[in-house]
């Protein structure tokens, strides 16, 4: 049981590596703004599955409250990353902000100059 | 060594090399999305600790602490697109 | 409040109901504009848990593990911002798709625009095959919007 926990862990490390190489490596914002849904996504949710065994199968009495937390924090990290990533993504497009190489299409910027 | 604090430690590495993208970032949206990340890698932390010492109260500051980071990175989009 | 002093008695659980119905009361006109009892149907709700733990769970599988590889550099990017349709009718199918679709590393949705009978999305898409928007669809929505349309409509 132990190995299979350090496992789920490993994992949720090893994306959280390819999160923050791609936040590091990446070359311009909305590209970055994708590999941190990788951390916050996979990074996240290896650790907390991982979690949640380990508090029940290897603590000597199971911890119930602890694994209801857990289990929280997984849902609450999965429902609020989205939204927070929506709107950064908003008001960083409608603010001006532009990659420094051209996109191969641009249908939000062309269809926001026709309606002005 | 413990093996998952052994993680942990990796989880705060992790963080500590995005520090260079908050300070350097060309734009704002850049150090909001790393801050933001940060966050969520410390949390981590925090969890596999948590775990770790067997006491919840850990548990209940990464709680806080996701709240926190949520509503930051909402108020800073709201702010950078004007209606503040 | 049960979930931070890790207990269940009488007390704490009616306080938090209380203070759970409060807000719940003060915040619903701002939230709602539909019926809101779908998920009370125990058919909607198996399709909905199936949904989260299998469908999607797959879909962010193989989106996390393009990503990783883009990150990495053993894939070139190719970034653009696409348009892409659906006729889902009801608000909470729309934002789940949307939610969805933003959950998945390698889409954001950027903005939602609405037309005639369709609804639009405008999505950053990391690797753009296609800008048409009929292809485009297809390939990011893949096997989510019938699911969804199953659970809401």
């Amino acid at each position: 049981m132990i190995y299979a926990i350090y496992v789920l862990i490993g994992i949720s490390v090893l994306f959280a590596l390819a999160g923050v190489v791609g936040m590091l490596r990446m070359p311009d914002s909305f590209c970055r703004m994708q590999s941190s849904t990788n951390i916050s996504t996979f990074g996240v949710l290896g650790v907390i599955l991982g979690g949640i065994l380990y508090v029940l199968f290897v603590f000597e009495t199971p911890d119930i409250a602890m694994a209801v937390k857990l289990a929280v924090l997984g849902v609450f990290y999965i429902i609020t990353n989205p939204i927070s990533g929506h709107a950064i993504a908003k008001a960083a497009y409608r603010r001006g902000l532009r990659p420094e190489k051209e996109m191969t299409c641009d249908k939000y910027g062309e269809d926001l100059e026709n309606a002005d | 060594m413990d093996v998952l604090v052994f993680f942990a430690i990796c989880f705060i590495v992790l963080a500590l090399c995005l520090c260079y993208r908050l300070i350097k970032g060309p734009s704002v949206v850049d150090r909001a999305i790393s801050a933001d990340s940060i966050d969520i890698l410390s949390d981590m932390a925090l969890i596999l600790f948590a775990l770790h010492s067997g006491r919840s109260i850990y548990l209940d500051i990464a709680m806080v602490t996701a709240v926190l980071g949520f509503i930051g990175s909402v108020m800073v989009s709201r702010y950078l697109e004007g209606r503040l | 409040m049960s979930i931070f002093t890790g207990g269940a008695s009488a007390q704490i659980l009616i306080a938090g109901a209380l203070v759970s119905a409060i807000t719940a009361l003060f915040s619903a006109r701002f939230f709602i504009h539909e019926k809101a009892f779908f998920l009370f149907n125990p058919v909607r709700f198996v399709i909905w848990v199936f949904y989260c733990l299998i469908i999607f769970m797959w879909e962010l599988t193989k989106a996390n593990v393009d990503v990783a590889l883009r990150a990495f550099g053993f894939k070139k990017i190719n970034p653009g911002i696409v348009k892409i349709e659906t006729d889902l009718k009801s608000e909470y199918a729309q934002s789940m798709l949307a939610n969805s679709i933003t959950l998945t590393p390698g889409t954001i949705t950027m903005d939602i625009a609405e037309a005639g009978d369709k609804t639009y999305y405008y999505i950053h898409w990391i690797d753009v095959a296609t800008s048409d928007i009929k292809e485009a669809s297809d390939g990011i929505k893949g096997t989510m919007e019938k699911w969804i349309r199953r659970i809401w409509e």
